[in-house]
């Protein structure tokens, strides 16, 4: 009971700073509305080519950008984290008996609901352009969605706070952001890609999450893909959120 | 006192392991704090006094030794601990884009208070350290001396048996310094026991009731300020006369034997007598001079200060080093 209120109470936290300069919020809504303006006309002529399956060519490229939104939605709030080490504000208060799986939760809840407001609005935007979605999928779609942005949200949240120097973070940070994107599929299905790189993208999570959006935008929920899919963000998103809570325990020099 | 300390250590150890070695930086610390006084760890950046307070207030746990605090040991019941303590570490821990009220309050509720102690304990404290003004106001507005204020009054948001205040007014200019401490005693005369760092001499002079020396990771000395200068007993008279190239020398001869000069020095022609005692020094030392019919130029007095205390238990002075800062 306990856990659930300190959990509430750090996400009120977050959501107010999030209210109070929702610059963050607006901009993020912009990137995609970017790339659906600027690079979405490009893909126009690439019907018939492998991967895109006959449909509007949206059905391929706003399931992928979904997962983009979510990745980097996640990837970046070490940066924020960093400055709350400095601050002083994160040991403040692990010196409460506040539980500190409740530290990380409060955080990371905060951005599942930043991401999810920015992916059901970007949904929304795509419609008149042709986007066409099953909602039961789009549904499922969204729970591979939150885990991806907990991977990203507590992974970020962990690295910053033990790195705690942004020159650290970002190395790490670049480091993980290109090779996730560019194999997963985001911008291009992997069909098109030589075999070595397909075979690269079959070790990267990313990928089964934008194969799977594909499909179950598409109304395709039972089918294998889908499956793989859960197969591995569960584990990983457990793996991770025990690692993180973790970083919270222990001591930060 | 009678009462049983509120913080005891036996022992106390933390090593860390960097690319020069390991590094003892809490090497073996014993002390003990009474409830209600005010216990300073005075020295400086390095010397291990907020690795110490890191282990007190369960962030870090001891590598050996043991540390009770508010009748619970630090390693086996952190839990307990932290229920029991206030901490306000070097760097605050106001949260910036949040109100004063809001950060008191988030403590409140994370102690487990509901809405209503935790809204009534937020206007307390708001009261006792005078933050009306901008208690309201999102914290990233705020003066250093406001933000240090709203600090302290989030590190006593449960009502902690002790509260630790690591360099509570390091980066405060002087009136803010000032002002903290008035504050700090405040709290004092309401009973509240409170363990501070610093690195500033005056600051562990006008606050503590007692306090240790660390140096190195290990303690040097403790005391009351009052017993750890009159053990250095640096109470010195500088005497400047005329014509001191006659004088001084008559002078030397005359205070030669005498029971309350504890050392003598010649500096620049002028006389430097180290005394016990100043009040029965002082009156003898001008007796003589009249007696011999020597007119007295200058004359300054200069106290013990704990820097003294400090120079002789470390080999270095606490002053010098600050003073590159």
């Amino acid at each position: 009971m306990k856990l659930i209120l300190d959990i509430g109470q750090l996400f009120k936290r977050k959501m107010l700073e999030t209210l109070r300069n929702p610059i963050f919020i607006i901009v993020s809504m912009t990137t995609p509305i970017v790339y659906l303006a600027l690079f979405a006309p490009l893909l126009n002529k690439l019907t018939n080519v492998p991967g895109f399956v006959p449909g509007h060519v949206l059905n391929v490229f706003i399931p992928g950008l979904l997962v983009i939104i979510a990745f980097l939605g996640g990837l970046f709030v070490g940066y924020t984290m960093i400055d709350e080490v400095k601050n002083g504000v994160v040991e403040r208060m692990r010196v409460t008996p506040t539980s500190r799986f409740a530290l990380l939760a409060g955080r990371v809840l905060r951005d599942l609901v930043n991401v999810t407001v920015i992916v059901v609005f970007f949904v929304l935007i795509a419609l008149p352009f042709g986007f066409q979605v099953n909602i039961l999928g789009f549904l499922v779609l969204l729970v591979l969605i939150a885990m991806m942005l907990i991977i990203t949200s507590s992974f970020s949240n962990a690295m910053g706070l033990i790195l705690g120097d942004e020159d650290k973070l970002s190395p790490v940070v670049q480091a993980i952001n290109l090779p996730v994107l560019l194999l997963s599929g985001m911008l291009l299905p992997m069909e098109l890609a030589p075999k070595w790189l397909q075979v690269i993208a079959h070790f990267n999570p990313a990928y089964y999450v934008v194969e799977a959006g594909r499909l179950l935008t598409a109304g395709h929920i039972f089918v294998p893909k889908v499956g793989y899919a859960f197969l591995f963000m569960v584990p990983t998103t457990v793996i991770v959120v025990a690692w993180a809570t973790r970083a919270f325990q222990r001591s930060i020099a | 006192m009678a009462l049983e300390p509120i913080v005891v250590t036996r022992g106390l150890k933390k090593s860390f392991r960097s690319k020069h070695g390991v590094i003892r930086a809490v090497d073996g610390v014993e002390l003990s704090v009474e409830p209600g006084e005010i216990f300073g760890f005075l020295g400086p950046n390095g010397a291990g006094k907020t690795t110490t307070l890191r282990m007190l207030t369960t962030l870090m746990p001891p590598d050996e030794g043991q540390a009770i605090v508010a009748g619970f040991n630090v390693a086996t019941e952190p839990k307990k601990v932290r229920r029991s303590i206030g901490y306000v570490g070097q760097n605050g821990g106001s949260d910036r884009p949040a109100t004063g009220r809001e950060n008191l309050i988030l403590q409140g509720r994370l102690y487990g208070m509901n809405a209503t102690e935790a809204r009534e304990r937020a206007e307390e404290l708001i009261r006792l350290l005078d933050l009306e003004d901008f208690a309201d106001r999102i914290v990233y507005s705020y003066s250093g001396g406001q933000r240090r204020r709203l600090d302290v009054a989030i590190g006593l948001v449960n009502r902690p048996k002790v509260l630790f205040l690591d360099e509570p007014t390091t980066g405060l200019d002087l009136q803010n310094r000032a002002n903290l401490w008035v504050q700090i005693k405040k709290l004092k005369s309401e009973g509240a026991t409170i363990f501070l760092t610093t690195h500033y001499l005056e600051e562990a002079d006008a606050l503590s009731d007692r306090l240790a020396i660390m140096d190195h990771g290990r303690i040097v000395t403790e005391g009351t300020p009052e017993e750890l200068k009159k053990e250095v007993a640096n109470d010195c008279i500088t005497i400047g006369v005329e014509h001191p190239v006659e004088n001084v020398p008559v002078l030397k001869d005359l205070f030669k034997d005498r029971d309350y000069v504890l050392d003598m020095t010649e500096e620049q022609e002028r006389l430097k007598l180290c005394v016990s005692d100043f009040a029965t020094a002082l009156p003898r030392v001008m007796g003589q001079l009249e007696q011999e019919n020597i007119r007295l130029e200058t004359v300054k007095l200069s106290e013990t200060t704990l820097d003294d205390v400090f120079l002789q238990k470390t080999g270095y002075s606490l002053r010098d080093l600050t003073a590159e800062e």
